[in-house]
């Protein structure tokens, strides 16, 4: 961290993506190719940061995702990210509409379980095919949390959609910590010396994250939400929370997702926030777009390219089929469905740190994992995003005023 | 075509339209959910019917013919239940209110059926603000020429039910200090406001075949009058009241016109005349702007009273009439809102507001008085 603070004092024009110059060169050819793609087009910005991403990530000087400085924004956006994702999720909806809870286990469960069998099939080994398989359970809240956002989509695909991203990614961190354990466990040698950090990471997290909940909830009744300075009071609270996260060993995924469900949650007041909180969220975004994008690695893509590809397939295939399964019960048409099962579709940032602190306790598997798993993001990266605008709009609940002109 | 037959009903039966808001359970805006809805609603059986409105956030309930206050009541209030149950399981929600408190109106969808999509590219801008939620109330008539009678000799009190339920205090995010702001939407369309003073249905039938050739309007549909008569049902149809924030009080505004309807027709304590729309205009701004505090004019003797006065005086003229139709229990709500301290919609909205200070949190409140939790 100081050595690359340093480097921007020490050596300004050093072209490289953690100098100063390469950030801001980068910051602005980013914003500038998302603002591009979003008048030319109507796509999500989201798309030119991640294209930007793909550049470096094809210039072979990706991110590795262990650059202390960078690591530090992708938690910082993720945490935000998965704030909101938490704060959009009604629990009280699972319990009105049981056949949406069971939709969300289905979704998540056949997908898990369909990656597994074809792994399995392609003769990955069961130590590495089953935290990917967890990990593919997941989709990605933040790609979604984007794409919904800046086309300001609203209507039942798009509500049914953000609460199934925001429950896998639980069901997916959750498993994986779980996961994780067992293999720990399994060796009888360390057992006592497993047991215990995982518990307390478990516990830890779901305190803290309701600790969280409750502090912003109280900044959110004393304050207007509206107001730039309790935009930074909510901001600040956040990434406290995430440094005490990280000191404690917590997970950094759960921490933020428990608090944003516990606010949502507590009490049925509507609470109402600029999206990402405002423009210096807005930043943290752009750079984890970037970082993601910029991860695959191109020497290990042709090998795992077979082996991503067919994993992707069979979880798009096991989701859509598990929504059209059960819409007609859970209240939803059969275009609906079909909409809603094929935006089904992002992996991105958290699948990401999932795999690296799962290779961090793990490095054996990592190693194995972490390839496969690049090559899904390089394969979804920028082609999801575009999947799910598509349905949004197929379902019809794209704001007409993104369509055309410039809004 | 040319103006239909005039299908004659029983007189005085009653039949009653809310138009409700649809909210998402989030920050409580307006939510496209109308399609969603009635696909769960068109699986029930019920009494009254569920149609999609002009804008997808809307909902448009209607009663079957209804005798009295009673069944207007328990319809409605079987209705209201099957919508709740079914927005909750698409986690939304409904609630009453001339207007949405704070939506965006160029945010805003319209439903996908070619008429809405012809209203729609006319109107413009128009149609999309208008995104504003009345309450319809259709009075049975034996004739045309009664019914048109009717009509007229029920101006006088069109600023009393605007009062009762004005319930439109907020739009897009301000006070407008109306009680009844969604009025002032309606009044943008060209062929709003008071109908063409005709007693008899020859009358008005040489008046629409004139209109009709100007090209301007096509049939009684382009017309958006305050109360315009309904040839196929046979009714006469009020149209200026906001959709109060409960169907209790909803149904006690349809009470209070039947009442109303049958003491005129039966007892004709007056005859309706061109000059009794000297001040029409005026009133039905009084009544908009302050609700039961207004001061409403009388045309012909020129005396200015208080709406409040005004009403309960005509709460106790068709007492008897309420007897006869069963609606004391209805007409008793409305007795009790002239004195309560928060008798109007619109009032407790405000109040709502000035302790929230907060509008998701007022549409929230709305919702739960809505439900009637």
């Amino acid at each position: 961290m100081t050595d690359t603070l340093w480097s921007l004092i020490a050596a300004p024009w050093a072209l490289e993506p953690d100098t100063l110059l390469g950030a801001a060169l980068l910051a602005l050819l980013a914003a500038l190719l998302g603002e591009v793609v979003w008048r030319r087009l109507r796509w999500p910005r989201l798309l030119g940061y991640s294209a930007v991403g793909t550049l470096i990530a094809l210039s072979g000087a990706g991110a590795s995702g262990h650059e202390p400085a960078l690591r530090l924004a992708i938690d910082g956006a993720l945490a935000l990210l998965l704030f909101e994702a938490g704060a959009r999720l009604n629990l009280r909806w699972l319990v009105r509409n049981p056949w949406l809870l069971a939709t969300s286990l289905a979704e998540a469960a056949m997908a898990a379980g369909a990656v597994w069998l074809v792994l399995r099939s392609l003769a990955v080994a069961a130590e590495v095919a089953a935290p990917l398989a967890i990990i593919a359970a997941s989709v990605s809240p933040a790609v979604l949390q984007r794409v919904v956002g800046e086309l300001r989509a609203s209507g039942q695909v798009t509500e049914r959609l953000l609460a199934l991203a925001a429950l896998n990614t639980l069901f997916a961190v959750l498993g994986l910590k779980l996961f994780s354990a067992g293999l720990l466990l399994s060796d009888p040698g360390t057992w006592l010396v497993a047991l215990s950090p995982v518990l307390f990471s478990f516990c830890g997290s779901i305190l803290l994250g309701a600790a969280l909940g409750e502090g912003l909830a109280l900044i959110a009744r004393r304050f207007d939400l509206r107001n730039d300075n309790a935009m930074v009071l909510l901001l600040a609270s956040i990434l406290l929370a995430l440094v005490v996260a990280k000191t404690l060993q917590l997970s950094a995924l759960l921490v933020p997702l428990l608090a944003g469900i516990w606010l949502r949650n507590r009490s049925e007041r509507p609470w109402v926030w600029p999206r990402h909180f405002g423009s210096a969220g807005g930043v943290l975004v752009l750079v984890l777009f970037v970082a993601v994008a910029s991860a695959p690695r191109l020497d290990t893509l042709g090998a795992t390219l077979g082996i991503a590809v067919a994993l992707v397939l069979a979880r798009a295939a096991a989701k859509a089929l598990a929504v059209l399964l059960l819409a007609r019960p859970s209240g939803l048409g059969l275009g609906q469905a079909l909409c809603l099962g094929s935006a089904l579709l992002p992996m991105s940032a958290t699948a990401w740190v999932m795999a690296l602190e799962f290779s961090l306790r793990h490095p054996a598997a990592g190693a194995q994992l972490m390839p496969v798993l690049l090559s899904c993001l390089a394969l979804l990266e920028l082609s999801a995003p575009l999947v799910v605008m598509a349905s949004l709009r197929a379902a019809g609940e794209v704001d007409v005023q993104t369509r055309s002109g410039t809004a | 075509m040319s103006l239909d037959a005039f299908a004659p009903s029983k007189a005085f039966t009653l039949g009653v339209e809310l138009e409700l808001q649809i909210v998402n359970r989030h920050d409580y805006d307006l939510a496209p959910g109308a399609a969603d809805l009635l696909r769960l609603t068109t699986r029930r059986k019920l009494a009254a019917d569920v149609k999609p409105e002009i804008t997808s956030s809307m909902i448009e309930l209607s009663t079957g013919i209804c005798q009295g206050h009673h069944d207007v009541i328990h319809q409605l209030l079987e209705v209201r239940d099957a919508l709740v149950e079914d927005a909750a399981r698409l986690n939304l929600r409904l609630c009453g209110g001339g207007t949405h408190a704070f939506q965006d109106w160029s945010h805003r969808r319209i439903f996908d059926t070619p008429r809405f999509r012809q209203v729609s590219e006319l109107y413009g801008y128009l149609s999309k603000q208008f995104t504003v939620f009345g309450q319809h109330v259709h009075i049975g008539c034996s004739g045309p020429d009664e019914a048109l009678w009717l009509l007229h000799a029920m101006s006088r009190f069109v600023p009393h039910v605007i009062a009762l339920s004005a319930s439109s205090p907020f739009v897009q995010g301000t006070d407008t200090g109306f009680q009844s702001a969604r009025l002032n939407s309606v009044f943008a369309f060209p062929l709003s406001g008071r109908a063409p003073f005709a007693l008899t249905w020859r009358e008005f039938g040489v008046y629409f075949d004139k209109m009709r050739r100007t090209g301007v309007v096509e049939s009684m549909k382009d017309f958006y009058w305050d109360i315009r008569p309904k040839p196929e049902f046979g009714t006469i149809e009020v149209r200026v009241m906001d959709t109060p924030l409960t169907v209790e009080r909803a149904a006690a505004i349809a009470a209070y016109l039947q009442c109303v309807a049958r003491w005129l027709l039966l007892e004709k304590p007056f005859q309706p005349v061109e000059d009794d729309y000297l001040a029409y205009t005026y009133n039905r701004f009084q009544a908009c702007r302050f609700g039961l505090d207004g001061i409403v004019v009388d045309p012909l003797t020129a005396e200015h009273r208080p709406l409040r006065d005004l009403i309960a005086q005509t709460l106790d003229v068709i007492q008897p009439h309420a007897i006869e139709l069963g609606a004391q229990a209805g007409l008793a709500q409305l007795h009790e809102a002239l004195t309560a301290p928060h008798g109007s919609d619109a009032v407790w909205l405000r109040s709502a507001q000035a302790h929230e200070q907060f509008l998701p949190e007022v549409v929230r409140q709305q919702c739960l008085r809505f439900e009637g939790g």
